[in-house]
């Protein structure tokens, strides 16, 4: 079963259009809900005046900042944000108001009734400016605007840099951007007493289980989360959204349930991928080795901390880059800016490291005269080698996934020069990027089974179907573990009353988490019933397999049903639990960053119209190391899926603000790639190795993207890119600005 | 709140009526594309909508001694699709191709396209390279309205408020002339234009260039023509050096804008590459 | 007002609303949804006439009369349609949130042209966005598909 591509369980569901999205849930006696949002980045003494709101037929209730209690404030490590704004707004778009109605019409029109005032308050919005002496300050506890400063010291920089032949110092950066998920943020919530039921597109229902049990002071198991199919996450949908808003309007209407749906505009302002400013300082010696790099990165968190003081350091591990380098300091700033709050967006965090210290080997290398390929392959890190946390790194297989994916291209050897471009004014070039990615370093996974009298298992797991193919994979190695076959699996989740726990289904980490929690509920469910059969088959327990769905001794079989019934016994129920603890030292970020080292790799062939600066992406071959692979025609979707979403923020996506307010909060104005966008050949290839560890493959392809493509246009027209995303414009820019030097 | 009257006259004599009936609070839909974004966007709130959908006899595109005559209900699609138009002017058929996806060329019509006045639209510039007019239905009269005199500002026209579009038409070109029309998307490729170009010039037996006409839409607020850089070509073989002052001109004449899709100093640059390609395109067919 | 979907006649009240409103919240046929609410995306593509549309951008009362197909009058007696057959044998959707958009688009599009090139199904499904990145994917399905129904 593991290694067989079958199709996602609910195939036929899929492309019936029956999936049980959010978007889909209708309750009985269910409300509607509407947002009503600032129009100001920053402002103070907010007041709310709902009077003529509440005259509009069919309005049943509104929240406003007036009804919260003292803990109506949340955040992942920050407790920050209010679950609708108290006195003070700090972005275009944060909450003031919601409105529960019969109809969304009736919530559509009291929301423009209802009066806000508020005194307006310089803003900032740009992660550098806000840290300047004198800039608005967005919370007093943080007077400089700085949430978190997270730092890596590895070896003696100063004699470090002293060794170096050269030293070379660029700044790279990136945008705010959004996931964009297809399906919008939704959700609806209802109170039965002092119990919260609240069903949500999130990827993580235990993260908001916890917040909702702080923020309305009831116990954890009094708040129930069911999370449907998701049309997609990326990271949009992790962490905690827009789910203390809806359960706090549904805590006003007695007892009768509201659901909330955000409009394409509101997605804009809800989550966004943290913009980043990182310089690298890189000392490196005439014969191509590295004696240390400076890494400095300013992430832009928005308004409100939310999962970024978390973010922010795994962006510091995730800035090294997968090479030799005996020293390293890394400072990585969290900081408040008048923008919506920043969150994980596919490849989070390694999308903007990546960008940086991909784009500058390729700049090293050519001042240095090496071929970058040739420079990267003699610098990536090998198995037994020591991350600059001081953790020896293993199964690592950074070279082979930079080989395969230059293969893919399809020239003899990377060496190979390439014909020029066809037509005037055509140029072709070839770029490469490689990528080394923490994930969660301290997580747990759990997963329960449930055998029935009928032969049937049931895989109770939290684990979230946001597309990936998440509960397939679950079914088969539930399959191949304990040895049933695959239609006789059946998987519910995550509906936190029933299903165990699970951090989040986020980091390309379920795979291999909660891959692993299920292998360990299969290993206690085949005990138990060894125990169970082995009386029954006269044969120790030792001299016992499973297959199909029998417990196998030499000669004689018999079915899991028929143990359980010849034990009068309906269900026998058996957990599995994996988890991981790893952590480096706050002060000196050295210690264990992660369970296993995420890999990828990628290769870009491309052609510049020299006149217009526009690129066209020939050939795109892109490598991720999976240990083990579980299906893998799915396992390649998602890999060519992850390039494709690279497309993106490479090329085209760019939230553009005006004050701090979102010029382009919709898809006509905001692209991402279409059909016609992405590269005339594009291959993408798992690589596996023997020691069998499963590893996620959901962002592995992603963060090579951008430079491999950017290290392709300095090799076919000689200017170099250092602002995401690689426009059009910004190429002929700079080509005007080369033939004038 | 008042619902929304929905109308459906037979005719557009009834259209304009129900239109003055309403003075300025009734808005006409055709294909609906644009009329039912500005509603769900809360843009408008008009007390009636007149829907063209039940006037039969103006989808049609036929070729007459003048030219080609398109009524105002016909479908972006059917445009794209009729090899009456692929006859008359292939460059026309492309046009129509490029606009938005299928869905849309399914749903907006030809009369809704030119009315909504959308500067980022691909046929205005290359309905004004071809001299296209309009006619037009008043309460009183009916006119017709040059292209180069229709759009006057964003989302402007020349159209009163109880006038209606009714037929596009589109002079015969010379079967010595030809016509391009560029379209760049400058972001995705899925994008609306950065940059529309439309050309037609016509040759005399010598190919030598006797008549041009190039329209720049979406880079600018309304199509323009540069008629100094036109008349440059006039009696001239269209050489290289030509075609390349031509575009210097165009670039250097006309005022872009900036949006998403470019900055005004990266149109001007476009400007000239793509007044140049559509040059270099319509010379090469001779 | 009349509205005849997927070969049935249903009585509606549709007011100034959008053909896909009406669609999900009155005649419970999901498989349409909004993605974009602007024409751009395609997850509300719905057939009138046997032609490709966003259900977001048509208003119900456009409609009367038309023949309206959705996703849901695609599979026949427990029988897939061979293009969504195809969408699952060459694994052409992720989320699939945008995969009913798709799937309509394409059997429209083999309706009109049995025997597309590559670049004709580019071309044609290039208004139906899919963020997963199944792009390659559903080029296969499509061609497939072609291949099944010629």
């Amino acid at each position: 079963m593991i290694g067989e591509s079958v199709p996602m369980l609910d195939s036929v569901a899929r492309v019936m259009g029956t999936v049980d999205y959010m978007i889909n849930l209708r309750l009985p006696k269910m409300l509607f809900g509407k947002i009503v949002r600032s129009q100001a980045p920053h402002a103070k003494s907010l007041k709310v005046d709902v009077t003529n709101a509440m005259r509009i037929p069919g309005v049943v209730a509104i929240l406003t900042g007036e009804d919260l209690g003292a803990n109506a404030f949340y955040g992942v490590a920050i407790k920050d944000q209010g679950v609708v704004a108290v006195d003070r707004v700090r972005y275009v778009g944060e909450p003031i108001a919601a409105i529960a109605a019969e109809s969304l019409d009736a919530a559509e029109q009291a929301a423009v009734l209802i009066d806000i005032e508020y005194h307006e308050l310089p803003a900032v919005f740009d992660a550098q400016d806000a840290i300047q002496a004198g800039a608005p300050n967005l919370h007093e506890k943080f007077p400089n605007n700085i949430f978190k400063h997270a730092k890596l010291r590895h070896g003696d920089m100063d004699a470090a840099f002293a060794e170096a032949d050269e030293i070379f110092e660029d700044t790279f950066t990136s945008p705010v951007a959004q996931q964009a998920s297809l399906e919008p943020h939704v959700s609806a919530a209802q109170w039965d007493g002092e119990h919260l039921t609240i069903w949500t597109a999130s990827q993580a229902p235990f993260m908001v289980r916890k917040s909702l049990s702080e923020i309305f002071g009831i116990a954890p198991e009094a708040v129930r989360v069911i999370v449907p199919s998701l049309g997609g996450g990326y990271g949009g949908k992790g962490h905690i959204r827009i789910e203390p808003l809806v359960a706090a309007m549904a805590r006003k209407t007695n007892g009768r349930p509201v659901k909330f749906v955000l409009s394409r505009a509101e997605e804009f302002v809800t989550v966004t991928k943290h913009a980043a400013s990182i310089t690298l300082k890189t000392g490196v010696k005439r014969d191509g080795t590295f004696t240390a790099r400076q890494a400095t990165l300013y992430w832009n968190g928005g308004a409100y901390a939310d999962a970024s003081p978390m973010l922010v350091p795994a962006g510091m591990v995730r800035a090294v880059g997968p090479y030799r380098i005996p020293a390293v300091h890394v400072d990585s700033y969290g900081v408040y800016t008048n923008l919506p709050p920043a969150g994980a967006y596919r490849g989070a965090m390694s999308s903007q490291t990546t960008w940086a210290y991909e784009s500058q080997m390729d700049i090293i290398a050519r001042k240095m005269g090496w071929d970058p390929f040739e420079f990267r392959m003699k610098n990536l890190f090998v198995s037994g080698e020591h991350f600059a946390t001081g953790e020896e790194l293993h199964d690592v297989h950074f070279v082979e996934c930079l080989e395969v994916s230059a293969k893919g291209l399809g020239v003899p050897s990377p060496l190979t020069p390439l014909p020029k471009g066809e037509g005037q004014g055509m140029r072709v070039g070839r770029g490469y990027g490689v990528m080394m990615k923490s994930t969660v370093a301290t997580s747990k996974s759990q997963a329960r089974l449930k055998l029935k009298d009928d032969g049937t298992v049931t895989l109770y797991t939290s684990t979230v179907e946001m597309g990936q193919g998440g509960h397939t994979t679950m079914a088969q190695i539930t399959a191949e573990t304990l040895g049933v076959p695959l239609r006789a699996i059946k998987i519910i989740g995550p509906d936190t009353a029933i299903t165990p726990f699970d951090s989040t289904t986020s980091a390309s980490r379920s795979t291999s988490m909660m891959g692993n929690a299920v292998i360990a509920a299969c290993g206690t469910m085949k005990k138990k019933l060894f125990e169970l059969g082995s009386p029954l088959l006269e044969t120790p327990v030792d001299g016992l397999r499973t297959e199909n769905g029998f417990v196998v001794a030499d000669e004689i079989s018999i079915s899991f049903g028929d143990i359980l019934k010849r034990n009068d016994l309906n269900t026998v129920e058996e957990s599995g639990e994996y988890s991981t603890s790893f952590g480096i030292d706050p002060e000196t970020g050295q210690g264990v960053a992660t369970p296993h080292w995420h890999q990828g790799a990628g290769a870009a062939e491309v052609e510049v119209d020299t006149e217009t600066g526009r690129i066209t992406i020939l050939k795109y071959s892109a490598a991720a190391f999976a240990g083990r692979v579980v299906n893998p025609r799915m396992a390649q979707l998602q890999n060519d899926g992850n390039v494709i979403f690279g497309l993106g923020p490479t090329l085209m996506e760019e939230i553009v603000y005006d004050g701090g307010q979102p010029i382009n909060p919709n898809l006509a104005d905001y692209s991402i790639p279409s059909i016609r966008d992405i590269p005339a050949e594009l291959i993408s290839i798992c690589i596996e190795s023997g020691e069998g560890e499963m590893h996620g493959i959901g962002e592995m392809t992603l963060p090579p993207v951008a430079p491999a493509i950017a290290n392709a246009i300095e090799d076919a027209v000689g200017v170099r890119i250092k602002d995401l995303p690689i426009t059009a414009e910004k190429i002929l820019r700079a080509l005007r600005e080369k033939s004038q030097r | 709140m008042n619902p929304i009257k929905f109308l459906e006259p037979t005719n557009f004599t009834e259209a304009i009526s129900l239109l003055d009936q309403h003075a300025d609070d009734a808005k006409i839909i055709a294909g609906g594309v644009s009329v039912t974004l500005m509603l769900q966007q809360k843009l408008i709130a008009p007390s009636a909508l007149i829907s063209l959908g039940h006037i039969s006899n103006y989808a049609f595109i036929r070729h007459e001694k003048d030219g080609l005559h398109i009524g105002a209900l016909t479908k972006l699609r059917d445009i794209e699709r009729s090899d009456v138009v692929k006859k008359f002017c292939p460059a026309l058929a492309y046009t129509f191709s490029v606009v938005a996806n299928v869905r849309v060329r399914n749903q907006a019509t030809i009369g809704g396209n030119l009315s909504a006045a959308d500067y980022a639209a691909d046929p205005p510039a290359m309905l004004t390279a071809l001299d296209a007019r309009v006619q037009v239905q008043g309460a009183e009269k009916n006119r017709e309205i040059h292209l180069s005199e229709f759009f006057l500002g964003f989302y402007t026209t020349a159209l009163e408020p109880n006038e209606i579009l009714t037929e596009v038409i589109i002079p015969t070109l010379p079967s010595s002339a030809s016509a391009a029309y560029h379209k760049y998307t400058s972001i995705s490729a899925e994008g609306r234009p950065c940059v529309a170009v439309g050309a037609v010039a016509d040759f005399d037996n010598d190919r030598k260039c006797s008549d041009l006409r190039i329209a720049v839409g979406a880079a600018v607020e309304t199509p323009q023509r540069v008629r100094d850089a036109e008349t440059l070509a006039h009696g001239s073989t269209l050489t290289d050096e030509l075609v390349a002052a031509i575009a210097d001109e165009y670039s250097l004449r006309l005022d872009p804008l900036t949006d998403v899709r470019g900055s005004a100093w990266y149109r001007k640059e476009m400007i000239r590459v793509f007044v140049k390609r559509a040059l270099e395109e319509v010379r090469c067919d001779r | 007002m009349i509205l005849n979907v997927n070969g049935s006649r249903h009585e509606v009240e549709a007011g100034t609303r959008t053909l896909l409103e009406v669609l999900r919240d009155d005649l419970g046929l999901v498989g349409a949804k909004e993605g974009c609410g602007i024409g751009m995306c395609g997850a509300c593509t719905v057939l009138v006439d046997g032609k490709p549309i966003s259900g977001c951008l048509t208003l119900a009362e456009q409609v009367p009369g038309k023949e309206i197909l959705t996703i849901e009058s695609l599979e026949k007696n427990g029988q897939l349609h061979p293009v969504q057959q195809a969408f699952i044998d060459e694994r052409a959707f992720q989320c699939a949130y945008c995969t009913p958009g798709f799937i309509l688009s394409a059997v429209a599009l083999l309706n009109e042209n049995p025997n597309p090139s590559e670049d004709d199904i580019r071309e044609y499904l290039s208004g139906n966005l899919c963020r997963c990145g199944s792009y390659q994917n559903i080029l296969k399905a499509v061609v497939e598909a072609g291949k099944r129904l010629r």
